[in-house]
């Protein structure tokens, strides 16, 4: 039986997003899709699945992506589910919890988390420029129509404020990932 | 010029491909040479394979139809590459020991 929850994460919440679904299959309800807001869980026995979600450049039906999801599947972690956005996706892939006990960890060296980060930074940049540019546009309907016509534009205000919104959370959350970054990379330094 | 050094993960990688094996295989094998020690995460180990084979230091092998998994294989340039690290390896060993009075 599938049961339905609307939640909404963003793109610098997939690791909130990921233990929720966890804690969802400890309960025995196991993700089967992921819409925007809408998520569908089926109900199994508990602790039957671990989930792990994975950001990813090109789309889900990009080539390089099909063979990266082939080679998962050879090693037990199954694509659930995806998202696709502009040059990205976002992949729900799960696992036996029996095999994989301890979570599924897919970069085990610090320059494959490097590279996760900068793929994760260089989305998280686009935003900053998307919000910032639709934000500045609504904004200047607001005030010119403010100005020229008097007119009070309150479709347009909650939208500058949403954009605004976004682009500040979107440059906290790139601050972040490039702090990840420079971390990894001193490590390197001493460490592989 | 002198080849810089493999990381951990590759070296142990290429040393597991001295017969053909797929992906998990080569995880599996390279804990047990290590006693459990390195663990092969997917995305690394994927990254890593696809890197080798663009260096041609090692060779997917054509699917087996039965088991739909993809093996792969060392080269012969991946197996000099292997031997040079192994020689950088023991140097380091070697000097190691004679400045810290060890073997």
């Amino acid at each position: 039986m599938l049961r339905s929850f609307y939640k909404v994460f963003f793109i610098w919440q997939l690791e909130k997003e990921q233990a929720w679904i966890n804690e969802m299959a400890q309960h025995g309800y196991s993700l089967k899709h992921a819409g925007r807001l809408r998520f569908d869980f089926e109900e199994t026995e508990p602790d039957r699945y671990i989930y792990k979600s994975i950001f990813l450049k090109g789309s889900s039906g990009s080539d390089d992506n099909i063979k990266y999801f082939k080679f998962l599947e050879e090693m037990g972690i199954n694509v659930v589910c995806y998202l696709n956005y502009p040059g990205t996706c976002w992949v729900y892939t799960r696992a036996l919890k029996e095999d994989y006990p301890d979570g599924i960890e897919l970069y085990s060296d610090i320059d494959s988390k490097i590279n996760y980060q900068k793929v994760m930074a260089g989305y998280l940049v686009f935003l900053i420029i998307f919000t910032l540019l639709a934000g500045l546009l609504n904004l200047s309907v607001v005030i010119i129509a403010a100005k020229a016509q008097g007119r009070f534009m309150t479709l347009n205000i909650i939208c500058t404020v949403i954009c605004f919104s976004l682009c500040i959370a979107s440059f906290i959350a790139a601050v972040k990932a490039y702090a990840n970054i420079k971390k990894l990379k001193k490590e390197r330094q001493l460490h592989e | 010029m002198p080849q810089t050094a493999l990381t951990e993960a590759v070296f142990y990688i290429m040393l597991s491909l001295q017969k053909p094996l797929h992906g998990y295989g080569i995880i599996q094998n390279v804990e047990k040479l290590s006693n459990g020690r390195v663990k092969l995460a997917a995305g690394t180990l994927y990254g890593a394979l696809n890197s080798l084979v663009d260096k041609g230091w090692i060779d997917a092998l054509p699917e087996n139809p039965e088991s739909r998994k993809k093996e792969y294989v060392i080269t012969n340039s991946g197996k000099t590459v292997l031997k040079e690290e192994l020689s950088r390896l023991s140097e380091l060993v070697d000097n190691g020991n004679r400045l810290l009075g060890g073997n």
